[in-house]
């Protein structure tokens, strides 16, 4: 008690004592109080066979249960809809690919997108010529049918008017003209009235004396 | 300044080929063995020659207001515009050409759509909404425009019914001049 010492490394003193430098090793907490000898405690445990172990050749659970924890799943395999991510949809990067853009200098590159652009335009202006074409077609035979039904429609008129007008020329009395058959029993009254007076011959007489 | 992207060059080229026919000569290599480039400053999109492009960059990026002959903008949805200021290069290679009379370039070039009435003449079988070039009498480029109808539906129509829509003429140097290099 009453002498000191000088500790160097206290740490070392203090756990190396317990045969490990670390503090809360094994060793140091159930402790060899200094002799070195380590005591089994729960020798029942290590010998009694374990289930899994006694089978040669096949894989321990506790392997089997390591390996399951570690599998990691993409973002692919968990199914997780796009929309509902943390990172948003565009923002995500292609892994592996070079930073920055791409610059088109060269002209053989240049060449190239020109003949595909052009290739395709020229593509899209024939196709609107030939639909332009075939709509242009398919008016022109639309104003023939129209131009020849309205010819037939003239000439179906012509023909009734002049059916109509060769019906006015018939005798008098037709069954159809009313007016006409008044014309002429009018006419007749005139006749009649006008008769008398032609066949009446002027008398002058005289009073008796 | 910088070269195009892929996709850039695409839509670039996509909309030139509305208006030109042979875009290959565009690119194709001159006799003093320089070749035209495309370079990209400030969202405009110019159309020089590869040795001055390779001077202009010892010009810092803020400092170059133009260089060669400016097409057009990208704008920031990643379409393309073309100016009035490609027209030269347009009409070059014109695929299809309207000529207006007298009396119908005064309105076009304050801006308004070509009528039929003005129109003298016009390039055979043009289908309509495609890319035209508007002419003078004197094959003056004065603009271009996108065709409203067809050539045979032209025939039929009014003389007051609109046979282009116009895109731009060269009264925006003037109307746009605040606009043509710098926005």
């Amino acid at each position: 008690m009453g002498t000191t010492k000088t500790i160097k490394n206290k740490h070392s003193t203090k756990h190396a004592a317990n045969g490990s430098g670390v503090k809360g090793s094994k060793q140091a907490k159930y402790g060899d109080k200094g002799d070195g000898v380590i005591k089994a405690k729960k020798n029942h445990l290590s010998k009694a066979p374990i289930p899994g172990q006694g089978v040669k050749g096949r894989p321990k659970i506790s392997d089997i249960l390591k390996k399951r924890k570690k599998r990691v799943y993409s973002e692919k395999e968990l199914g997780i809809p796009e929309l509902n991510m943390i990172t948003p949809v565009g923002v995500t990067k292609p892994k592996g690919k070079k930073k920055g853009k791409v610059f088109v200098d060269d002209r053989e590159s240049m060449t190239t997108i020109l003949a595909l652009v052009q290739a395709e335009k020229e593509g899209q202006i024939e196709s609107k010529m030939i639909k332009a074409r075939q709509l242009e077609e398919i008016r022109e035979a639309r104003r023939a049918e129209a131009d020849s039904k309205e010819e037939e429609r003239k000439a179906q008129f012509e023909e009734t008017k002049d059916s109509i007008r060769k019906k006015r020329k018939r005798p008098r009395g037709g069954k159809d003209s009313d007016t006409n058959g008044f014309k002429a029993f009018m006419a007749e009254e005139q006749a009649k009235a006008s008769r008398p007076d032609k066949t009446k011959k002027k008398k002058v007489s005289f009073a008796p004396e | 300044m910088r070269p195009l992207t892929e996709p850039e060059t695409k839509v670039v080229f996509d909309k030139l080929a509305n208006y030109c026919t042979d875009l290959k000569t565009l690119i194709a290599p001159l006799d003093d063995g320089d070749r035209y480039v495309f370079r990209l400053n400030h969202s405009r999109v110019y159309y020089v020659r590869l040795s001055l492009a390779n001077l202009a960059t010892s010009i810092s990026r803020d400092a170059l207001l133009s260089l060669g002959t400016c097409l057009g903008k990208l704008t920031k949805t990643g379409k393309f515009r073309l100016h009035i200021t490609a027209l030269p290069i347009l009409a070059e290679h014109a695929r299809y050409k309207m000529w207006i009379k007298e009396n119908g370039a005064q309105p076009f070039l304050y801006g308004s759509n070509v009528v039929k009435a003005h129109v003298g003449r016009w390039s055979e079988d043009c289908p309509e909404h495609s890319g035209v070039i508007v002419l003078s009498m004197n094959d003056i480029p004065l603009g271009f425009g996108v065709t409203a109808r067809s050539t045979a539906e032209a025939r039929r129509l009014d003389p007051t019914g609109v046979v282009c829509f116009r895109q731009s003429d060269c009264g925006e140097y003037l109307r746009d001049e605040d606009n043509l290099f710098a926005s």
